[in-house]
């Protein structure tokens, strides 16, 4: 009794000193209670729908951040790891009959494998020469799905392949509790040493290698990480929509995840998906005007990067939080002194 | 027989028309520091990156302890234990100087060594310990000056506990004081033992410098290039009497 108590106290100490003191955190935390709790209070289809896709798009933009925004290994083809996910998962499902659990992360490995393909012709390229031949591989996997239309169902795109889940609601909590988890785990993989390469790969790549670090072994993991968790996020859309198109493979889908991403800030993992969560659902509610929709979306991102070009959530953590220039902690912007070191903030 | 410990030979490097360097031949052992002068353009540079495998050579061989390195990729050399030094230095200027030491702490060769070290951050710590800038290790590498950034170039190399460390003009853009303390550190890492979790075996090093003063106490040995030829090669004492040196350096007809 007196343990689980001492424990419990524990708990209580580490989140009030550790999770409340900073606004981002506290964000984080509104954030993941917000999106787990939701369906106890309403159940709209249309609300739940949207949600759906937006976090099966957070996973999409978080993967684009992790290979282009950590390893500086621009990818404008990012459609083709959704694509290849959709597709396999897709196939699998209709031709093999497994079911969705196990559909979705076979379609993972398939995108996994080509990562491998567009990773390793990739490799001596760099800089606008990457972004354009990455540009290539989803208008050449097109190309091959119209190709063989017995087999992809050519631009109709294969139908009729097996529901997520039964529910609304469970699909809405496979979608949200697979995207927290999958964005946890790519912030942990940044946050941890294989993160410090990949941010040292994008400073400066001779010099990785010349402190004995295998670059062609760590830029091969980015794409196959990145492609790992794209596909996945290209199998849970198939499954969602039941239906796996071409669409999924067009150029505007490869833009669209930069523009979420740098909407939000690279290099941050929670950015991406920041702005993939404000991004989408802005989508939906400029349907009031129809005809301008598209326009009035490019505006918003214009005014947005004009004035924040580091992204909209770096800029809100920057007037929110200040570091400490001491410690390099980072504390709430009221405070004058630094929380750990007492050093005066200004 | 025994091998040295390294061996180049007929190591030759054009850059088109130019010939950066021109069939040099040289060895040296173990315990030596090795000081590699001669005027701009030389090619002492392009010598040292033929030797870490960042310039691949036309012809010529590079044994170190006795396997052939010349076709080799640069993290297989430095994980046999060769570190360098750019001289144009390249920090990942984004990054908090920790970090860019933590990133040679994470090569294989780095990992092996030091069994009883787990804490990647407390060496990287001590390698900054060591050159001297551990105080700012939170600051981002970009607001370092060109003497600290000098210095992060060293601890970076360090890092890697090298059996062959190449320094590319390490005492560039350092104050006289900062010099005399960076050779100390040099003679010191040369000499062996631990630093703090950090250990070093006394690596060979070959120094390549201008400030000839603080060069000749250093080091026990030098080569002069020129045009990318060597053109001598002795004692400190030999090298500044060489009429060839000299003639590389100030020219022919005197004053």
């Amino acid at each position: 009794m007196t343990l689980i108590l001492f424990n419990l106290r524990k708990l209580f100490t580490i989140i009030k000193n550790e999770a409340l003191v900073l606004p981002s955190r506290v964000v984080v935390a509104l954030f993941f209670l917000f999106l787990l709790l939701l369906p106890l209070f309403t159940e709209d289809p249309y609300l739940l729908r949207i949600l759906t896709l937006t976090s099966i798009f957070a996973i999409l933009a978080a993967s684009w951040d992790l290979l282009s925004g950590f390893t500086g290994q621009m990818n404008f083809g990012h459609a083709l790891f959704f694509g290849v996910g959709a597709y396999s998962a897709a196939m699998l499902n209709k031709y093999a009959g497994i079911p969705p659990w196990g559909t979705i992360p076979l379609g993972a490995l398939g995108a996994v494998l080509a990562g491998l393909v567009i990773g390793i012709p990739c490799l001596r390229l760099r800089g606008t020469y990457l972004a354009l031949t990455t540009l290539a591989f989803p208008i050449i996997l097109m190309g091959i799905v119209f190709a063989f239309p017995d087999l992809t169902g050519g631009e109709l795109g294969i139908s009729g392949i097996a529901r997520l889940a039964r529910s609304r609601v469970a699909n809405y909590y496979i979608a949200v509790v697979v995207m927290l988890g999958l964005c946890a785990i790519m912030w942990k993989i940044t946050n941890s040493n294989t993160g410090i390469i990949f941010h040292a790969i994008r400073e400066d790549e001779l010099a990785v290698r010349a402190a004995g670090i295998n670059t062609i072994r760590y830029k091969l993991l980015a794409f196959c990480l990145s492609g790992f968790f794209a596909g996945i996020s290209g199998g849970l859309y198939a499954h969602f929509m039941r239906i796996a198109g071409p669409s999924t493979l067009e150029v505007s889908m490869s833009f669209q995840v930069v523009i979420w991403a740098i909407f939000g800030g690279i290099a941050t993992i929670y950015g991406p998906v920041g702005a993939v969560f404000v991004l989408f659902p802005l989508m939906e509610l400029l349907r009031f005007w129809q005809d301008y929709r598209i326009l009035m979306f490019a505006c918003v991102v214009l005014l947005i990067l004009l004035y924040m070009p580091d992204g909209l959530f770096r800029w809100l953590r920057d007037k929110t939080e200040k570091e400490c220039p001491r410690c390099k902690i980072r504390n709430v912007a009221m405070r004058d002194t630094c929380r750990i070191c007492t050093a005066s903030l200004d | 027989m025994t091998q040295p410990f390294l061996q180049i030979k007929g190591l030759t490097k054009n850059f088109g028309g130019l010939r950066a360097v021109n069939d040099v031949t040289f060895s040296m052992e173990r315990d030596q520091i090795l000081g590699l002068i001669g005027p701009n353009g030389a090619g002492k540079t392009t010598l040292l990156r033929l030797m870490t495998g960042i310039l691949k050579p036309d012809t010529g061989s590079v044994r170190f302890m006795g396997k052939e390195i010349v076709g080799r990729k640069t993290w297989d050399i430095v994980n046999m234990g060769i570190a360098c030094t750019f001289q144009n230095m390249r920090p990942f200027r984004r990054l908090p100087i920790i970090a860019n030491v933590m990133v040679s702490c994470l090569s294989p060769r780095a990992m092996k060594r030091g069994e009883w070290v787990k804490r990647l951050e407390a060496k990287a710590m001590d390698a900054l310990e060591f050159a001297g800038i551990s105080d700012m290790a939170r600051e981002k590498a970009s607001t370092l000056s060109q003497g600290d950034l000098k210095r992060l170039e060293v601890a970076r190399a360090v890092a890697t506990e090298p059996d062959l460390l190449l320094l590319d003009e390490p005492f560039g853009g350092l104050s006289p004081a900062e010099t005399d303390l960076m050779a100390k550190s040099i003679k010191r890492l040369h000499k062996g033992g631990r630093f703090g979790r950090l250990h070093s075996e006394g690596p060979a090093m070959i120094i390549v410098e201008h400030k000839l003063q603080w060069l000749m106490k250093i080091v026990d040995h030098i080569i002069v290039l020129n045009f990318g030829t060597l053109i001598g090669s002795g004692t400190p004492d030999e090298i500044i009497k060489d009429p060839c040196v000299i003639e590389a350096y100030l020219g022919k007809g005197g004053i």
